[in-house]
């Protein structure tokens, strides 16, 4: 086994529903690293490895992201597009984390290639439940080719 | 000489219903080749054209280049075989101006059955035409503007759903955070009241939820297509397996006979009756459910029926109401949007949807398809 680092990146602007998701995510004891960013311009710079992220240590494996869908500067649709785009980045997993439960962003999301599609439950102790479920299956049991 | 008199007076006869044509319509006469062999004044005056500028032409002359050469070949196959042709034309006057006439030609025909000649009755539309045309430039700006406050409207529940639903959740989660990180610090009562915060923000959670699924439905393009209603009845029954688990209910489903509807929407309508005729049936032992279909006044009726809790009828036009509910909520959950979102979906399919009930006693629901007959 080699010692690459496991990483979920969790992009979310509601510092609610950031404190909410951390919070399932410690308590589902998931064996990977969580980064949290707030923007869209932030998560394709962690992603790609430029700005502020130009150093992250390039032996971790991005596993799987969770992106909402509205976001600040670049939005979540925009993101899926761009990652969706780069062949290198393309084979990572991303679940579209959402509010909204309009047939469109539905639409417009598995057009653009998302992987998986899950409303934020309203439900706390279902919300606490969801985030272990998902972060086991995408962490844990599904799996992606080598970068 | 009796006969002489005859003669004249069916000539006069002839002459004074001549009198009052000419007064009343525009006259024409053509040959079988379609020459003009008789126009009257009324035809002179609308045209424009002098009676020895029509002679000897043909509807040429007066063509507006308006109508297809179909429509012109389906007038000619008409008359020419011996047939009566009515219909709207647009022609065009001398000075290059258009109108509008309502025409009838009818056929004459010689011993061997051959058309001898066409008379051709017209009056004048062009004013109704140019109403109907305004209308139709009406209603098509209407529907543009319905296009575009239904977009605003889109819009505007995109961000409420978003916008609602984030904060609600917050205030759940964070009751909820308090009671598990501080159960130990917590008198009883707290707790207790920290649960209620917790309730309160899942049922506007659900609330929400229902206002955006009615929303979203009045916006979903009706997909209508011939429907199977027993195999949707049948499927919903299984779906709603878990509320039935654990009591004694009797569920007859009658032949129910196939209609046009949008088969997700009408399954919608079948999944919120019938969870409702379950609730309301559970403090019955035996639940009888009923779901069955008859002709009524030439309309296919589909029902629903169940001898749970009912209500009393003077409470029946509320019903449907969006947040309208008829029991409390410690008594029966439920948020108020059920029947709202069957009664939305019957309505976009042209139906009705009315309720029968009796408290204690069990309610019916019934609901047609269409507004006249439903059969496919």
């Amino acid at each position: 086994m080699s010692e690459e680092a496991a990483e979920m990146l969790l992009v979310e602007d509601s510092p609610d529903d950031v404190a909410f998701f951390v919070r399932a995510f410690d308590k589902a004891r998931l064996a990977a690293r969580l980064h949290v960013v707030s923007d869209g311009a932030e998560a394709l710079e962690f992603v790609f490895r430029t700005g502020v992220y130009a150093h992250r240590n390039p032996a971790s494996r991005l596993k799987v992201i969770f992106l909402d869908l509205k976001l600040p500067k670049v939005n979540g649709l925009e993101v899926l597009r761009r990652l969706k785009a780069d062949p290198r980045i393309r084979t990572i997993p991303v679940v579209a984390w959402s509010s909204s439960q309009e047939e469109r962003d539905l639409v417009e999301s598995y057009a653009t290639g998302v992987n998986s599609y899950v409303v934020k439950p309203m439900d706390f102790d279902e919300f606490e439940r969801s985030v272990q479920a998902l972060g086991q299956y995408w962490l844990q049991f599904n799996q992606t080719p080598k970068p | 000489m009796q006969a002489e008199q005859q003669l004249r007076d069916s000539l006069r006869e002839i002459h004074d219903l001549r009198a009052a044509l000419d007064e009343h319509a525009i006259v024409a006469i053509t040959d079988p080749q379609g020459k003009i062999t008789y126009v009257n004044d009324k035809f002179c005056a609308i045209s424009q054209y002098s009676r020895g500028e029509l002679l000897g032409q043909d509807h040429r002359l007066i063509n507006s280049g308006f109508h297809s050469k179909e429509f012109i070949r389906d007038l000619w196959l008409t008359i020419s075989n011996g047939r009566v042709w009515k219909g709207e034309f647009k022609n065009r006057a001398k000075d290059g101006s258009f109108y509008w006439v309502d025409t009838t030609i009818v056929p004459f025909l010689n011993e061997d059955g051959k058309p001898r000649q066409y008379v051709a009755i017209r009056a004048v539309i062009t004013g109704r035409k140019a109403a109907e045309e305004k209308i139709r430039q009406l209603n098509a700006e209407l529907e543009q503007r319905v296009v575009e406050r239904t977009a605003e409207l889109e819009a505007f529940s995109y961000s409420v759903s978003h916008d609602l639903r984030a904060p609600v959740r917050a205030i759940g989660g964070f009751a909820r955070m308090v009671q598990e990180d501080y159960a130990a610090a917590l008198p009883a009562e707290a707790q207790r009241l920290l649960g209620r915060i917790h309730e309160n923000a899942l049922k506007m959670g659900r609330l929400i939820d229902g206002l955006l699924a009615f929303s979203r439905l009045s916006r979903q393009p009706l997909n209508k297509q011939k429907v199977m209603v027993s195999t949707i009845v049948h499927r919903v029954l299984e779906e709603l397996q878990p509320e039935q688990a654990g009591r004694r209910i009797k569920i007859s489903v009658a032949e129910l006979p196939d209609c046009q509807a949008d088969p997700a929407l009408l399954q919608q309508v079948y999944a919120n009756l019938l969870s409702n005729a379950f609730k309301y049936s559970r403090e019955r032992n035996p639940a009888v459910i009923e779901i069955g279909s008859h002709d009524e006044k030439g309309r296919r009726v589909y029902f629903v029926k169940d001898n749970g809790a009912g209500f009393q009828m003077e409470y029946a036009h509320k019903l449907f109401g969006v947040f309208q509910r008829l029991h409390s909520a410690d008594q029966f959950e439920g948020t108020g949007v059920g029947l709202a979102i069957v009664q939305r979906i019957i309505h976009r399919h042209g139906g009705q949807i009315w309720a029968e009930a009796e408290p204690g006693r069990g309610a019916t629901f019934s609901f047609t398809l269409d507004g006249g007959n439903s059969h496919v």
